[in-house]
């Protein structure tokens, strides 16, 4: 019967569709390349109604077979996915994007770009949200190879600056591609997301022809719009825009105070605290202790020189002069019940040693001041470093010892 | 810690997921996803892109055909957590019932009626003492004193057990002495009231089912290996657990070799507890090991030098049953707890337990599931916790203030409707600030710097959700191994993942399909039918844990994962990494694969969603084949060219292959799976007896009563051996046993009850032939009504036996008939025809196509071989004669006192024994008609 017969033909076209994930899985291409020509046969009485039909699952299985068979050229594989593009119109632009990506990764950027503004010129009935979302892509990424053209011209039109003649043809070309990448690259940016390239070549048109306005509405958009995800580089590249442009330090700091308070563990928060510690202002130096303490809060942090010399440093300079104990104190006393442990345990004091000791003198710094002589962080890295008669271990010894007092009163 | 300076493009909303759910098949591969300017030619004239999946990745290879036993197995067999079969309600009634929808139904009459059976004291204790003196059990009939207060419970228990016989037939009808027993004591007899009982007894069942579907208490896995300290020494150590009830907790030192093999006695501790999970991180060269079991946690101190003792640190004891225990990678001592209570700890060893957070509602949106997940993040304050719904992340110093979003099951991260968060896992040891999360379809990587936007997602195409994942991270520049693992299937896949700080995250190669446990099946020796299904048994034993070691000396690469199953087994595989990258793998592997050798078709005989699906799921075992032909046949009819055709016989040739094997195990291997056999069947050396059902208990089957055996050979038994052994001695011939029909009927002998004997040898013979279960069919329909009607029927035609002779002669002559024709076929004359019982009704004949189903079990009554025309005829009685003879035997025959016993049982004296009967039956394909009425 007819019902049996479709029953009899789903199960065969699972069974098949096991075959080939196999044979993918085990990365045998030739094996899973016969089956799919098996499996060629469900599109003929496509009876399925599940989200992902077979002509999807042909295109992707074939393009995976195409990437990785031995025998396989980028010809088929254009082939290939010219023929995969009509099988869905559903998936039509999908499949474009997929195919310009490949070619992408290959070093085919001509031909991407013809197959981007093929796929923009595609129309068929009402497109649904998905379809749009592809759309927006297609010409963001076209926005991008337009950019990487006029990228191109530019430098063509630098150099021949240099040499002292112009070119009038290569600059009214240049242009063109400014516009036809601005338009799409703007598009695409207005949308919430991750867009860190679109973003960086928008505002690089956008510099280069002198809309910094622009430029910085831009960043600040893409900062700092709560609909947008927070994206910590959205805030670096708005600092190093604020950077080029020389903005007054207030500036700056304010920027990266936000970066501190997404991402305590910026690698920025190392040229924060430079920053905060020059200042003359008590409060950015004490929030300059605070971001060094708390980006060394985290595991990643662990064992980087600089942040445990930025440390060191103000640690020292606040000892010396004996003002503003108390900040130490307050940092102190969230983390003195798991930084022993965390940073200064025996067992680190070991390793330090061993692997890095500009490290291990860093740390001992901190841990005698912020726990005393009696560490047992501080007592091995200062024994070790008398024992091998390195002058700046003798230093710290005895600088330690002298301002232990000061320990007493953090820990108090 | 840097942060990639530009990450690849993505949408990003927010709200529950737009995109439609479902398994999607296949939906991994083909894409690169999105690609992004970077790689080494910046400075060229043109851009150079990488896509986010697709990149060339390293390239593992497996170094053997199939996972090897690292342990030899402990003694004290294996027992099976409960299987569909055990819970379900299989019957023809029940699947007609369900062929619309794709429920299941909890077989609970059948649980309830173990419980009554196993637990006599808790169900009935006080009445049953109360009561003790008031029931009778046995056979014979009360006398008149007693009669007033007792009842005869045997009839009763005969009743029931004939109920359960006829389980399941549709046109069962309740015995009404039984209802009316129910009705009676249903209030008062049992010690916990049946109401609440019941109540208990379906809530425990619904949770083994849900517990079958999916069962979430393995989540993290139960096996740990816990590295050497120095690189040099090839020694780590494997912490697992063990016992008949998982409850003892390992510690085996194990030496890495070409094949791992341990090394000393382990360390061993005994919980109380099955263990759920063990957890492993370690800290400033210690390792801190967590066990995690219901309402128990531990934690465990090795320090790193090598033949270190395992010290027990703490135990906390949990009112809800923990559902996560994760072991700090920053602070010694420390751990995270989860309870079902949706209660979140914070464990250290020094201070004791710091709840951050209980709330049982779920974070994000609803979800009726008390999972919870706990783990560590860069910052060491801040631990992450999960359900279902996604992750947050709270600083154990002011976790109500602080707290932020890390990963919602929603638009944000593109997930699909329906999806859940199965195993969220910190991978601090590839990156510090990374994180992973699998979910039913997807796996995600995400950065706790940049929260709900996953840096990669890719879909996993599993077949049961990764309930298990290991991290082995790559050295700079390298790619980071991810391994995940599903319970039910055993499912082993490997990811590479590279990126994170200077460039963002990209997958790395294709995922890897590794072998499972139950691959091994077909490079075991070849076992006997029963041993093979309960080897197959053990071996597709649901996974229950994951740990992997890189192990590298020089240039020589490779990895070694070990696969723990709920059965205690820990089976392993090396993977060596292929530098060299050769263009194309060797064609040995690709002729001699075929399909079906994989074990992520190979669905477990076990596996509940099979039943929890649709009616067809059953055939899905044997569908392959024949339908793969279904594809030729269409291939043939419309298309009508002959090349696909080639292709398909091909096709068609792989499917037969029975010994898909990509490769034969290496002779050390091979030695292993030998050793690991023999330690099996010495471990398990008494086999489960009934493999075609567990319901079935020896109990109801044997009563004291059918056990009682003979107390000597009948004297026709004596009779025969003893001309047996003369005619020996004498060197002469037996052709017939006529002569010992000529002898005097031992008639009157005959008819009495012959005791237990019977019953049980025909029961076991029948049962050894392989048609008990007619047998028994044959047995009930017969005792109950069939006796009565039989009884009425003989007093009738006592009384008009001469009304009835024309009738019964007219029924004689076709047996003649019949007879006849039995002889022109037969080879050699027996008197001894075995039979079927002779008061089977005709239309419960045995199919025809097995001769040893008429078994020498039900065989003939003796006034049948006296009234059948080859006994006849041996006694020289002309032809015309016998019908005369024969009316004549058979109203003397009713005669005598009406036996008690089914007449079957007589058979066997005449019968001798079942071997030799069984020899003449076989040679004699056609049954004889049994008699109507006798």
């Amino acid at each position: 019967s007819s019902n049996e017969h479709k029953l009899n033909f789903r199960k065969s076209k699972e069974a098949c569709l096991s075959f080939i994930q196999d044979a993918l899985l085990q990365k045998e291409w030739k094996r899973a390349a016969e089956f799919l020509t098996c499996y060629i046969e469900s599109l003929e009485k496509d009876y399925s109604r599940e989200h992902i039909g077979p002509s999807e699952m042909i295109w992707r299985t074939g393009a995976e077979i195409l990437w990785h068979h031995s025998q396989s050229s980028m010809k088929e594989f254009n082939c290939f996915m010219e023929q995969m593009k009509t099988l869905g119109v559903k998936r039509y632009l999908k499949v474009c994007l997929e195919h310009v990506f490949h070619l992408l990764c290959n070093g085919q950027i001509d031909e991407a770009y013809q197959n981007l503004s093929l796929a923009e010129s595609w129309r068929f009935g009402e497109q649904t949200a998905i379809q749009d979302k592809e759309m927006k892509l297609i010409q963001a990424y076209r926005g991008l190879l337009d950019y990487y053209s006029w990228s191109k011209q530019k430098n063509i039109l630098l150099e021949n600056s240099e040499d002292g003649f112009s070119d009038s043809a290569v600059e009214q070309e240049m242009h063109g591609y400014f516009r036809k990448a601005a338009v799409n690259l703007k598009e695409i940016i207005k949308i919430p997301g991750v867009w860190d390239i679109f973003v960086k070549c928008y505002v690089d048109l956008l510099e280069f022809y002198g809309d910094h306005n622009e430029a910085r509405q831009v960043l600040n958009e893409y900062a700092y719009n709560s609909k947008f995800p927070a994206n910590p580089n959205a805030h670096v590249y708005l600092y190093q825009f604020l950077k080029r442009q020389r903005e007054p330090k207030k500036s700056l700091i304010s920027a990266l105070k936000i970066l501190h308070d997404i991402v305590p563990s910026h690698e920025l928060m190392i040229d924060f605290n430079t920053m905060l510690q020059k200042s003359k202002k008590r409060k950015k130096r004490r929030l300059g202790l605070e971001v060094i303490f708390a980006a060394l809060d985290y595991a990643g942090w662990k064992e980087n020189v600089k942040a445990w010399s930025c440390l060191a440093r103000q640690v020292k300079q606040i000892v010396i002069s004996e003002k503003h104990l108390d900040w130490i104190k307050q940092e102190w006393n969230s983390r003195k019940d798991w930084w022993p442990a965390f940073h200064f345990s025996r067992y680190l004091a070991k390793r330090n040693w061993r692997e890095n000791k500009s490290l291990s003198y860093e740390k001992a710094l901190v841990a005698g001041i912020l726990l005393g002589k009696g560490c047992k962080y501080f007592k091995y890295v200062s024994h070790q470093g008398c024992k091998a008669q390195l002058k700046r271990f003798r230093m710290l010894k005895k600088f330690v010892n002298r301002h232990n007092p000061v320990y007493l009163r953090i820990s108090g | 810690m840097e942060f990639p300076a530009a990450l690849f493009p993505s949408y990003f909303g927010a709200g529950p997921p737009q995109e439609e759910g479902g398994p999607a098949p296949l939906a991994g591969w083909g894409e690169h996803g999105q690609v992004l300017e970077g790689g080494p030619g910046r400075r060229q004239v043109q851009p150079a892109f990488v896509p986010r999946r697709g990149a060339t990745g390293e390239r593992w290879e497996a170094a053997d055909a199939a996972a090897v036993p690292v342990l030899l197995p402990r003694a004290g067999c294996w027992i099976p957590s409960p299987a569909p079969q055990d819970i379900l309600y299989r019957s023809g009634l029940c699947k007609k019932l369900r062929a619309g929808k794709s429920r299941a139904i909890l077989d609970f009459t059948r649980q309830l009626g173990h419980f009554f059976v196993d637990h006599p004291e808790d169900a009935f204790g006080s009445l049953g003492r109360l009561l003790h003196k008031n029931f009778y059990l046995g056979n014979s009939k009360l006398q008149r004193p007693a009669r007033s207060s007792t009842i005869r419970m045997t009839a009763l228990v005969e009743d029931i057990d004939r109920l359960e016989a006829r389980r399941g037939c549709p046109r069962q009808h309740l015995a009404s002495r039984l209802r009316w027993f129910s009705h009676l004591c249903r209030d008062w007899l049992f010690e916990v009231p049946l109401g609440l009982l019941a109540d208990c007894l379906h809530e425990e069942l619904m949770q083994q089912w849900s517990n079958l579907l999916f069962d979430d208490s393995l989540t993290g896995g139960a096996l740990a290996w816990l590295p050497p300290e120095d690189r040099g020494t090839p020694v780590g150590c494997l912490v697992h657990p063990g016992g008949q009830a998982m409850n003892h907790l390992y510690f085996q030192d194990v030496v890495l070799e070409e094949l791992p093999r341990t090394r000393g006695a382990p360390a061993q501790f005994e919980l109380s507890g099955r263990i759920q999970q063990v957890a492993a991180a370690r800290v400033d060269g210690q390792d801190f090991v967590g066990v995690r079991s219901d309402y128990h946690c531990g934690v465990w101190r090795l320090l790193g030098k090598r033949g270190a003792v395992p010290t027990p640190l703490q135990v906390i004891h949990t009112d809800v049953p923990a559902s996560c225990l994760t072991v700090s990678p920053h602070l010694p001592g420390e751990l995270s707890v989860c309870t079902q209570s949706g209660t979140v700890y914070l464990w250290s060893v020094e201070t004791g337990l710091q709840q951050l957070r209980h709330d049982p509602q779920t974070m994000f949106f609803r979800d009726h599931s008390p999972w919870r997940w706990s783990d560590f993040t860069a910052h060491p304050r801040v631990l992450s916790c999960a359900d279902r719904t996604g992750l947050q992340c709270l600083d154990a110093r002011a976790p109500k203030r602080c707290h932020f979003d890390l990963f919602k099951v929603g638009e944000e991260a593109g997930c699909q409707q329906g999806e859940r968060v199965v195993l969220p896992m910190y991978l601090g040891r590839a990156h510090p600030s990374q994180y992973l999360v699998t979910t039913q379809f997807s796996v995600y990587v995400l950065d706790e710097r940049l929260p709900l936007v996953p840096v990669l997602k890719w879909a996993h195409m599993m077949k049961a959700p990764p309930l298990f994942a290991h991290l082995m991270p790559g050295k700079p520049g390298r790619s980071h191994k991810v391994l995940l693992g599903a319970s039910r299937t055993q499912e082993l896949l490997l990811l590479q993942y590279r990126g994170g700080s200077q460039s963002a995250c990209q997958l790395a190669g294709t995922p890897q399909k590794l072998h499972s446990i139950a691959g091994c099946l077909q490079h075991l020796p070849t076992q006997l039918p029963h041993r093979h299904h309960l080897l197959q048994q053990r071996l597709t034993a649901p996974a229950a844990g994951l740990a992997a070691t890189l192990q590298e000396d020089g240039l020589h690469k490779s990895m070694l994962i070990f696969q723990l199953s709920e059965a205690g087994d820990v089976f392993c595989q090396r993977l060596t990494h292929n530098a060299a990258q050769p263009p194309a793998p060797p064609s040995r592997d690709e002729a001699t694969t075929a399909p079906g050798s994989s074990p992520l078709f190979e669905v477990p005989a076990s596996s509940p969603q099979g039943l929890a699906g649709e009616e067809e799921e059953e055939e899905e075992q044997t569908f392959y084949l024949s339908n793969l032909e279904v594809i030729i046949d269409d291939e043939e009819e419309d298309m009508g060219t002959s090349a696909p055709l080639e292709e398909a016989e091909l096709l068609q040739e792989r499917c037969a292959n029975p010994q898909p094997s990509p490769a034969v195990p290496s002779p050390a291997a091979a030695l292993q799976y030998r050793r690991w056999l023999r330690a099996l069947s010495r471990a398990c050396k008494e086999p489960p007896g009934h493999t075609w059902s567990p319901s079935l208990s020896q109990r109801r089957l044997f009563t004291r009563k059918d056990l009682e055996g003979p107390v000597g050979p009948s004297s026709l038994q004596r009779q025969m051996r003893q001309r047996l052994r003369q005619t020996m001695k004498e060197g002469g011939l037996i052709q017939h046993w006529a002569p010992l029909a000529l002898q005097p009927p031992p008639l009157p002998q005959a008819l009495e009850p012959a005791g237990g004997l019977d019953p049980l040898s025909a029961r076991l013979t029948a049962a050894w032939a392989g048609d008990w279960e007619q047998w028994w069919e044959e047995r009930t329909s017969f005792s109950v009504a069939k006796r009565q009607q039989a009884l009425r029927e003989r007093r009738r035609r006592q009384k008009r036996a001469q009304g009835r002779r024309s009738l019964s002669a007219s029924f004689t002559s076709s047996l003649t008939y019949q007879s006849e024709l039995s002889e022109l076929s037969d080879t050699g004359p027996s008197v001894l025809s075995p039979g079927r019982p002779p008061l089977l009704s005709q239309e419960a004949s045995p199919p025809a196509g097995s001769p040893l189903v008429h078994s020498p079990a039900t065989s003939a009554a003796p006034d049948e071989a006296l009234l059948s025309s080859q006994s006849l005829r041996c006694r020289g009685i002309p032809k015309e004669r016998r019908k005369t003879l024969r009316d004549y035997l058979s109203v003397w025959a009713e005669g005598p006192p009406e036996p008690p016993e089914p007449l079957g049982s007589q058979a066997s004296q005449l019968c001798i024994p079942s071997s030799q009967s069984q020899l003449s039956s076989a040679s004699q394909p056609r049954r004889k008609r049994p008699r109507m009425g006798f």
